[in-house]
């Protein structure tokens, strides 16, 4: 069985928040829509999105950074969400691992919300039915759309292509590459829901320099400071005038 | 000893009417904000993504609870063979269908889509506790209906025994189902704990007796018939041992909680530094849903005050909505854990203790459960013959066999 996923390098995701808006932009005009807003321009906004970035703040100021944590449905393995919900309206689809909520059958009692442990799932306010990210089942198996582009549209839309979408469970995918080189983890492992999307980490490239490195001691000219330096101001010719 | 005898009250009082009147209103006030809510939506609502069920839970979990309690009295009578409790057990098994109507009422009306209920009665997922709620509420309908009629009618009544009992065990299932609600909930800090169960049983046990104290007393004051004291006070001195059964079964778990290092934010939390929630725990739940009707119930310049009995049930009653709200809202208010061990805030809710604020509307479709469920009370002792016309001393026999 493949299992679809994100996967989301927190070493590139700058918090833009373009993901949240596609995801949004697609979904609600598609057949998971429409995601309703309530005072969306005052204040005290409220409104259903699938797909949120959190910013966390680490370390205490002034050795603090931020990092981005783009957080939607992690399509888990042994997603809690389906056993709890009393009308099978949560299912996992068993062809490729998406976990759906058929809204016609969802009858609102919020109990899957009570069972994620990641809070993925919104109740939407207006349609009184729960919520969440389909890893745009509507888009990726679209045959109308140009093969390159069946993908989530929060991949689509990442500038920085912090978003990678395929299937995890296939050893010789990108997405399964990038989780074994790269260290590829999943959020809170110890709950035992197999979480499918996984986060590759903050990668820190260190470089210890020397002082003496800093130093040309064997600089064949030895005249670098001798050479001529013309007045800022004095006509020039790049190449020639210019150092 | 002299025979009982059942009968309809004549209900035709002025203040019966007014009962009526003022339950009618409350219920229509009700139905008024559930339109309300259901016609703007959930953002009227107090409730948020964060804390997804609210007030009308409460009130709907309290009725569920005192539903199985009440259906307690008719359950010593038929299955302990108490003969005390046998004229109670017809207003016993009322209260009790009463109570569950009510509740569910506003479970239902409190659903995202209420719409849907055919949906929930057509489809089932049988892993899911919700799922077995479903047949455990309209099997308790079912089962108490007929248990009633063996009591009614004498040409089945030799079924009256195999039918409490069957009523007994459905009632013990049933709370098992709803304290299993939070008791299977692995992601939130303040459940996922097996003592769930058996602590909403005892609580039942405690908040049914209750109502049917404070009922029973009423139903028998305003229609002027006899009540007398045995009944009442080996009713309160019950109530009493399920009250400090309740304490007992919050102080295990909170000790259990606070004795695990991975609990004891969430302890510290409820206990603590919750604001609202904590002063709902030691000041409403404990000290007067507990403590001082274990005063007003057993102390003797009290014990045998009918007013004390009276004040010792409401007090128990507040006690215990307050206890489901600290349970349910509680345990919404303290954020998930993603990770742990991690001081954590970030720009959407982690670590930031959420809040709650029960509007208007949610809090009159909880008071328009509880009003439903007196109005069919009301109505059935009116029609049917639930109550004993008599329930001096004389005539209940306070030596069981």
């Amino acid at each position: 069985m493949s299992q679809l996923a994100l996967v989301i390098d927190l070493n590139v995701c700058v918090g833009c928040h373009a993901c949240v808006t596609s995801c949004k932009e697609w979904n609600t005009s598609g057949l998971a829509g429409y995601l309703s807003d309530k005072r969306p321009y005052d204040k005290d906004p409220t409104g259903t999105f699938f797909n949120r970035v959190q910013s966390f703040e680490i370390g205490q100021f002034p050795k603090t950074e931020m990092v981005h944590f783009p957080k939607s449905c992690l399509h888990c393995e042994e997603p809690p969400c389906v056993p709890v919900c009393p009308t099978g309206a949560s299912y996992k689809r068993e062809e490729d691992g998406i976990v759906l909520v058929d809204y016609d059958k969802c009858i609102g009692c919020k109990y899957c919300s009570w069972a994620c442990p990641y809070g993925a799932r919104e109740l939407d306010e207006h349609q009184k039915v729960m919520k969440k990210c389909t890893l745009c089942v509507d888009r990726i198996y679209d045959q109308s759309i140009v093969e390159d582009e069946r993908k989530p549209s929060c991949v689509l839309s990442c500038p920085t292509s912090a978003r990678l979408f395929g299937d995890v469970h296939d050893p010789d995918s990108d997405v399964s590459e990038k989780i074994r080189e790269q260290g590829g983890y999943q959020l809170m492992p110890e709950w035992g829901t197999k979480p499918a999307n996984h986060y590759l980490p903050r990668r820190k490239t260190s470089l210890t320099i020397h002082h003496d490195e800093l130093v040309r001691a064997d600089n064949p000219l030895k005249k670098e400071e001798q050479l001529p330096q013309p007045d800022f101001d004095d006509p020039s010719l790049d190449d020639v005038t210019s150092w | 000893m002299k025979k009982l005898h059942y009968q309809e009250i004549e209900g035709n009082s002025s203040k019966f009417f007014l009962l009526v009147g003022i339950l009618g209103c409350i219920i229509l006030f009700a139905l008024g904000a559930t339109y309300y809510m259901e016609h703007h939506g959930h953002h009227v609502t107090g409730m948020t993504n964060q804390v997804v069920w609210g007030m009308p839970h409460v009130f709907a979990i309290f009725l569920i609870i005192c539903a199985s309690g009440a259906l307690n009295i008719a359950s010593i009578g038929t299955v302990f063979g108490k003969s005390m409790y046998k004229p109670l057990a017809r207003l016993s098994c009322l209260l009790a269908l009463a109570l569950l109507a009510g509740g569910l009422a506003v479970l239902v009306l409190d659903l995202g889509r209420p719409d849907r209920l055919i949906v929930a009665m057509t489809y089932y997922n049988f892993k899911s506790i919700f799922a077995w709620n479903i047949y455990l509420y309209t099997g308790f309908f079912a089962i108490v209906i007929v248990y009633i009629w063996t009591m009614m009618d004498r040409t089945v009544s030799k079924y009256y025994k195999i039918a409490g009992t069957t009523a007994f065990i459905w009632r013990l299932a049933l709370t098992t189902g709803t304290g299993s609600i939070f008791g299977f909930l692995v992601a939130r800090q303040a459940y996922d704990a097996a003592i769930m169960a058996p602590m909403f049983i005892v609580m039942s046990f405690s908040f049914g007796l209750a109502a049917f104290l404070l009922v029973l007393m009423f139903s028998y004051q305003w229609t002027e018939r006899e009540l007398g004291d045995k009944v009442v006070i080996r009713l309160k001195n019950l109530l009493g041992v399920f009250v400090a059964g309740v304490m007992y079964f919050v102080i295990a778990k909170h000790l259990t909680n606070l004795y695990a290092t991975e609990h004891h934010a969430v302890e510290a939390f409820i206990l603590s530094d919750g604001g609202m929630i904590t002063k709902l725990f030691w000041i409403v739940q404990l000290g007067l849903g507990s403590i001082l009707p274990l005063i007003l119930l057993y102390s003797p310049k009290t014990a045998n005050s009918r007013n004390a009995i009276i004040s010792a049930c409401s007090l128990i009653l507040v006690g215990g909505i307050a206890q489901v709200y600290v349970i349910l809202i509680g345990g919404q208010l303290f954020p998930l854990q993603l990770f742990p061990g991690m001081e954590v805030s970030s720009s959407f809710f982690d670590g930031v203790v959420n809040t709650y604020s029960p509007t208007p509307a949610e809090i009159l479709l909880g008071l328009g459960g509880i009003a439903l469920s007196l109005i069919i009370v009301t109505f059935a002792v009116k029609f049917l013959k639930f109550l004993p016309v008599s329930l001096a001393d004389d005539v209940v026999d306070p030596h069981h066999s």
